[in-house]
Parts: structure tokens; sequence; C-alpha cells
């Protein structure tokens, strides 16, 4: 039992780690999930169905991360590592260039604030690449409920007004290196 | 004509997800790729929906540190990073015994507590199946030397001590009985069984999730 538990965490905990990273955003708020999922997995390991573990799996991480959410609502002083995200967005307006990492970092910022369920499907699939077989039973939802989920989640995102100017500026950016690129190979010829 | 070309770039606009996860048909897909060709607003719409998509699939996936795991991996009794420290004597033991089988183990057990006790028995040390005698024997030919009156006297005295520990024996009873543990067991008997009664009337109420 020992090792078979051993091997469930080293199959799975890459996953949970990602999922709770990805939607609680400060590293040491997704250890702590981490630790309680694979707690309760201990707790519980005679009663599961371990064909499906990995949907029960996910399925308490998505309830640990909203029950985190809930506890940790009003402590926006937490220190996270998007801070800086933050703050590069008020400074688009001054017509500040942007690279593809900092435009990630912005769309991990705007995914964590998803209101639920749409930031978890859009993490379990476009992120972790799911099936919509695993996202139904974690979720509670048909297939066509997630499709429908999923489909909003993403118009969301693309509504996010921070993201939309990242976008700009780093489209704004990459036409600014093309355009010295086409100057410094022109003055080289000439 | 203007409401018409609105009103096609609002479907289109809705169908960006479906063309990006490839569940459009073959109809479909090029009567979209024939929109988005034209329309300069669908086009950069598309652009925008199609590089959020990509760089969202790019996300790594992330992995904790083994530290953070460690605290899981003792709740199994092991650790999955080599520890540093060298194992107690007990542990040792433990893990030589781990692959002997439970009843070996106790026939074991057994033979070396009785191979311990049995010399304890014959040195003495033990206590034996013959009892000590209440009463120390007296040499041969020596008798207590006590008058009639003073046998007497002392068992009178014996009579009023023991008429007393009865007496006293009795009261202690009454008291013991009505104030601390006739009533008080009664009570805890009560409560015991109707926890009983509840559990077996609802054996699901515990649910992990």
């Amino acid at each position: 039992m020992l090792d078979q538990y051993r091997q469930a965490i080293d199959q799975h905990r890459q996953r949970i780690y990602s999922f709770a990273h990805y939607s609680l955003r400060v590293a040491e708020d997704a250890e702590d999930v981490t630790q309680e999922v694979f707690i309760k997995l201990w707790q519980h390991w005679q009663k599961i169905d371990h064909g499906k573990l990995g949907a029960w799996l996910m399925r308490v991480a998505h309830n640990a991360v909203i029950d985190h959410v809930r506890q940790h609502r009003s402590t926006r002083e937490q220190v996270d590592q998007f801070a800086d995200v933050e703050q590069i967005t008020q400074d688009l307006e001054l017509g500040s260039t942007i690279d593809q990492d900092m435009f990630k970092r912005g769309l991990q910022l705007a995914i964590k604030d998803l209101d639920e369920p749409f930031r978890s499907i859009i993490i379990m699939r476009d992120v972790q690449g799911l099936s919509y077989e695993c996202m139904q039973e974690t979720l509670n939802m048909s297939e066509s409920q997630v499709k429908v989920y999923l489909h909003r989640a993403r118009r969301k995102l693309r509504e996010d007004a921070q993201l939309r100017k990242m976008f700009d500026a780093l489209t704004g950016s990459r036409k600014q290196k093309t355009t010295s690129t086409n100057k410094d190979e022109g003055s080289s010829h000439g | 004509m203007a409401s018409n070309n609105e009103s096609q770039c609002y479907f289109v606009q809705l169908q960006f997800d479906s063309y990006l996860d490839g569940e459009l048909s073959q109809t479909q897909r090029e009567e979209f790729q024939s929109h988005v060709h034209k329309c300069q607003l669908c086009a950069s719409e598309f652009k925008y929906a199609q590089t959020v998509y990509d760089f969202v699939l790019e996300l790594p996936q992330l992995d904790c540190d083994d530290h953070v795991l460690e605290p899981i991996h003792r709740l199994g009794g092991g650790f999955q990073v080599a520890s540093t420290t060298k194992p107690t004597f007990w542990k040792s033991l433990q893990e030589l015994f781990t692959p002997v089988p439970m009843f070996v183990r106790y026939a074991f057990a057994t033979a070396l507590l009785v191979v311990l006790v049995l010399p304890l028995v014959n040195l003495g040390l033990m206590p034996s199946s013959e009892m000590p005698p209440l009463v120390a024997e007296l040499p041969a030919g020596e008798a207590p030397q006590y008058t009639p009156q003073e046998i007497q006297q002392a068992l009178a005295e014996l009579n009023l001590a023991i008429q007393y520990l009865n007496e006293v024996g009795q009261r202690t009873e009454v008291m013991i009985g009505d104030r601390f543990i006739v009533t008080p067991i009664q009570e805890s008997l009560d409560a015991s069984f109707e926890v009983m009664r509840r559990v077996n009337a609802d054996p699901l109420q515990d649910d992990p999730i």
C-alpha cells in the first residue's frame, strides 16, 4: 500500500501543484493545498476507487482551492510573484512595450482573476490538457456543459482589459522590432 | 447591409474557440476562413484570440520542491529523500523483523518469555505454587505464655473491631452506591446506548468528499 501511495504522489504531484499554483498565484498557498490533497488521499486511501484516482485528486484539489480563496479573500496584501505585472499594466498608458514573458505573466494573472468554474476549467483543459471525461467527473458536469463553460471562460479571458492592453503592447513591440530590423538592413546595404 | 455584416461578424467571433479546437466541419471552416480573410475587424480579433489560445497552451506544468512532500511521505512511515540521520536501534530492529511472518514473531516472543521466566522461578525470585506460612513457625518445644484473661480480652477487642468495621463498611457502601457509582454509571450507559443507536441508524454520515 505504501509503494502504491508513493507512486500515486509521484504521478499526480505535478498536476495538483500546477492547478493550485495557477489558481492561487502564491507558491506557499499552492504548497499548502498540495499537502492537504495528499493528506486526504492517505486518509481515504481504502475508500476511493483507484481506477478514477486522477479525477478524485483533482476534485479534492478543486474544492481545496475554493475553500482557500474563500478564507483568504480579504488578504490582498499577500506578496505574490505577479505584483510587477500589475505595475507594468499601469505603465502601458505611457507607451511602454513588453516581451512575451511579461505577457505570459499577465495571462496567468488574468486566469487567476476569472471566477469559478471558468478558472478551473481553463486550467484543467488548456493548461493541463485533461480529457473531457476527467473534467466531467471532477466538476460533476456533462461534457456539453464543460465545453460551453470552456468557451465562455476563454471569452472572459479575452475580455480582460489589462490582458488586451498587454497584447497591444506586445504586438506594438513586435512591430517596432520588425521596423528597426528593416532599418538596420537598409543602412547596411546602403 | 451593414447590419448583415455585423451579425455575420458576431457569429464568426462566436466560432473562434470552436475553430481553434478543430470542432468545425469542413464547410464551416472554409466559410470562417473566408470571412476572416475579408473582414479586418474579425481578422484582428481572431489574431488576439489565437495569441491568447497559443500562450495558454504553452504555459508550463509546474512542480513543487521535494521538501513540500516530505511530511506527506512521513505519513507512510518512510522518506523519499534519503535521510542523513542514522536509523535508531528500534527502527533497525523493526526492519529486521518486517519480513518475518506474524505467527513466527509471536512464537519467538512466547518462547523467549518462557526461557527467561523458568530460571527465575527456579531461583525463587518468582512466586512459586507454595505459599509462605501466614504465621511464622515457632521452634519446636516453645509455646506462647498468655493468661486466659488476656486471651479473653483480646478476643473481645477483636470482636469490637470487627463490628465497627462492618458498620463503617455498610455506611460506605450506601454512600458510594448512591452518590458516586450507581447514578453516574446509569447515566453513562444510557448516553452510550443513545450514541450507538444513532450510529446504527445512519452508517453513511461520514462522507470524505
